[in-house]
């Protein structure tokens, strides 16, 4: 039977670009959430986000407007590309998949829906250009010199795992030898504003599963990981960070921004992916959660936890968005990777500020330091307005 | 490529420039509209109708165009395949959604009521509808699936990459029956960014835009005995590729890009075996000269399969891929039947071809 193994990883985060940054800020249990003063002019309130500071230096190619969402996915993709390059074989056939839900959002003012014509005559071209959400595939594909399949995946926050799960189906189908997958978003005042609007979000960092959570907090970031066929990895010795044993996809059709109360949608793509995987939820040692910390969200995905791991031996789960905030269509493949690490390293990340966490007896949450534990399997659950959720089940790569 | 066996496509619905449709698009040809918005222009845009008219009890009040034709050509679609949702394991039912500028209506009215009121005060009703997922999730809400539910943005391929993303999940056995759609929205912000670009053409026949959403039923096995659906064509294989050397505004620079897709989703057969091909073709020079290159370079230059080009009477969009599969489904000429090539190359270099079978 056909794998996928994860063969490279590229991730620009508020912890910094690569993938040490990452480790030694999880391992330190260091939140990258602050007050920003950066949106505060335009959004009258200075709201508590983790950004990244890294510079985005990339080499600029003629006919590409680069967005701050282009430029955090082109820097993942070449440190995830620069993994496998030159020891793979046929890697300018491989393929992208990029989630992104701002895009070019970053770059374009409210001028543009009320005067048009004037907005582009007064250098708003350009900008505009980087607008399509299939931009960012096409950025990292030329600047790559890469022929295969690209994909734009927007699914909001359930964007990023399911960009890799269709990449995975690529390889499986056979459609690219190597596919660069994952998801990428910068902050921005469009969301920070929706938000807001929503009276979603925090104002102090966010505190996921907690009965005391009030809100979530926005983060940017771009994760990316390079997918391919498991033996054709290891017939090339290539370094495998994880095997992506299964995956499951579903929708609530219940509400647009509320997600399913019971949390049957999640609840279903997680049992998707174990049966894909062949292995029983029981098997599953970390979930990394979705765990947003809003009212809604964090109960309905204990219910979710609840119905696929019923009364056997409590699951640990933990919400990373309390380090790096929420980076919506990047979260999902932010989190595959934390996942990776997790397991990798034999180490169960704690939700940061949990300290009275709601009841659900099949969850073993996890608090306070992080915990050694030895253990081969774990998830990460996504889900996203719209009702999308995903699940990516990862097994421990080779030592 | 994806892998063989034929999926059939069994439901056909659409909302174009000749209005909500079930099935085949009968008529001919429909001039471009002129435009509330802009003097002295015109595109082959979708007239106002009121969704209930055409899907009783159908709720689209409060959503952009994109939405609300989703719902209605969902709901044709299903209803043109003569399919008992109730009968169905709706978990197992995917949408796929493919679309250029997604709900960039819903967008843009957001970024009104910012220019007004400022981002502290924006809307929140609109904020979540101006996600580029919103229609498929409608779709899903309203018809209560619960499966795969996918919204693509591949540039002006975003239509076939759906269709075959959608193929293989069936394929895949991650759903029963998909519903795919595909289309996008023509606003005066984009139509104001083509013509500061200098895309728009001044003559007939030339690049003309347009705006549309089609969504087909399918399903791996196709319909079952006695249902009475139509299977229109079956998808037998799709490829998707990109031409490094574009830029973000620029088509696949030459044919070579183009080619290799169509050589993919051939996998091996005869190109002689071809006997009917839906072009991409939007009346510009340089898109013109790259499929043609592509088609002499595989076919031969003297290959006799007749060419549709369902652009000139639907007009360019991204998502227009789905709309122009059910527009040449129903221009096909009499007689014709057998294997057929969909083209299709976007700016920013991506391509694809599907191969597809008329029975």
């Amino acid at each position: 039977m056909k794998r996928v193994a994860v063969t490279g990883i590229g991730i620009v985060s508020p912890f910094g670009r690569g993938v040490e940054p990452l480790q030694a800020g999880l391992l330190e249990c260091r939140s990258c959430l602050e007050r920003s003063r950066v949106f505060e002019a335009d959004l009258g309130f200075a709201p508590t986000v983790a950004q990244v500071r890294e510079p985005l230096d990339v080499k600029p190619r003629p006919g590409f407007r680069l967005s701050r969402t282009d430029r955090l996915a082109l820097v993942a993709a070449q440190d995830a590309a620069a993994e496998v390059a030159g020891r793979c074989q046929s890697f300018e056939e491989s393929g992208v998949a990029i989630a992104t839900t701002v895009g070019g959002l970053s770059e374009i003012q409210p001028a543009i829906a009320t005067h048009p014509r004037e907005y582009y005559r007064a250098k708003g071209f350009s900008t505009a250009s980087s607008y399509p959400h299939g931009h960012a595939a096409d950025v990292v594909g030329c600047h790559l010199g890469l022929r295969g399949p690209r994909l734009g995946v927007n699914v909001a926050c359930a964007s990023g795992a399911i960009a890799i799960a269709l990449a995975a189906r690529m390889i499986l189908d056979g459609r690219a030898p190597v596919m660069l997958a994952g998801g990428s978003d910068a902050l921005c005042q469009f969301t920070l504003g929706g938000f807001h609007s929503l009276q979603a979000l925090d104002p102090e960092p966010c505190r996921p599963f907690d009965k005391n959570r009030n809100g979530l907090n926005l983060g940017e970031a771009a994760a990316m990981l390079v997918l391919e066929d498991l033996d054709r990895a290891r017939a090339r010795k290539a370094r495998i960070w994880a095997v992506l044993l299964g995956w499951g996809m579903s929708n609530d059709a219940f509400h647009l921004t509320a997600p399913h109360e019971a949390g049957a949608g999640l609840a279903a793509s997680m049992l998707r992916a174990a049966q894909m995987a062949g292995v029983a939820p029981s098997d599953i040692g970390y979930v990394n959660a979705h765990g947003t910390g809003t009212p809604s969200n964090d109960p309905a995905e204990a219910n979710a936890y609840a119905a696929v791991f019923g009364r056997g031996r409590p699951v640990p789960v933990s919400s990373t968005k309390s380090y790096l905030g929420h980076s919506l269509a990047a979260a999902g493949a932010v989190e595959a990777v934390v996942t990776i690490l997790s397991l990798k390293l034999g180490v169960l990340f704690p939700t940061l500020r949990l300290t009275d966490p709601i009841e659900c007896p099949c969850v073993d949450w996890l608090m306070g330091a992080p915990r050694r534990q030895d253990f081969r399997l774990a998830m990460t659950a996504s889900a996203g307005f719209g009702g999308g959720n995903a699940t990516l089940l990862f097994e421990r790569g080779d030592e | 490529m994806t892998a063989p066996g034929g999926i059939a496509i069994t439901g056909l619905g659409s909302v174009s420039c000749f209005g909500p449709l079930e099935g085949l698009i009968r008529a001919r040809q429909c001039p471009p509209r002129p435009l509330d918005w802009q003097d002295h222009a015109a595109a082959f845009a979708v007239a106002p109708f009121r969704p209930a008219a055409v899907v009783p009890s159908l709720k689209t009040r409060r959503l952009d165009r994109l939405s609300a034709w989703s719902l209605v050509a969902a709901a044709l679609a299903l209803r043109d395949a003569q399919i008992d949702l109730d009968q169905q394991d709706r978990s197992r039912c995917a949408v796929v959604l493919g679309s250029g500028f997604g709900c960039i209506e819903t967008t843009e009215a957001f970024f009104r009521t910012v220019a007004e009121w400022g981002y502290g005060k924006a809307d929140p009703i609109l904020f979540p509808d101006s996600l580029d997922n919103s229609p498929a999730s409608h779709v899903a809400k309203h018809f209560a699936l619960t499966g795969p539910n996918i919204a693509l943005s591949c540039r002006g391929v975003s239509g076939e990459a759906a269709l075959i993303e959608a193929a293989s999940l069936l394929r895949a056995g991650e759903a029963d029956l998909a519903i795919v759609m595909a289309g996008d929205t023509l606003t005066r912000t984009l139509y104001q960014w083509m013509e500061a670009a200098g895309l728009l053409s001044p003559r007939p026949g030339g690049f003309t835009p347009g705006e549309g959403l089609a969504a087909l039923v399918m399903e791996p096995a196709g319909p079952p005995d006695g249902r009475g659906a139509t299977v229109y064509a079956t998808f037998e294989r799709g490829a998707m590729g990109s031409d490094p050397n574009a830029t973000g505004s620029s088509w696949p620079r030459d044919g070579r890009a183009v080619a290799r897709v169509i050589r993919r989703a051939l996998a091996g057969a005869d190109p002689s075996s071809i006997r009917w091909i839906v072009s991409c073709t939007n009346g510009s020079a340089a898109l013109d000269g790259v499929e043609a290159a592509a088609v002499r370079e595989v076919f031969g230059s003297s290959c006799g399969a007749p060419v549709l080009a369902p652009k000139p009477i639907i007009g360019e969009f991204d998502g227009s891929g789905v709309l122009r599969l059910v527009a040449a489904l129903s221009g096909i000429p009499s007689g014709i039947r057998g294997l057929g090539m969909m083209l299709g190359a976007s700016a920013g270099g991506g391509c694809a071809a599907l191969l597809l079978n008329v029975p």
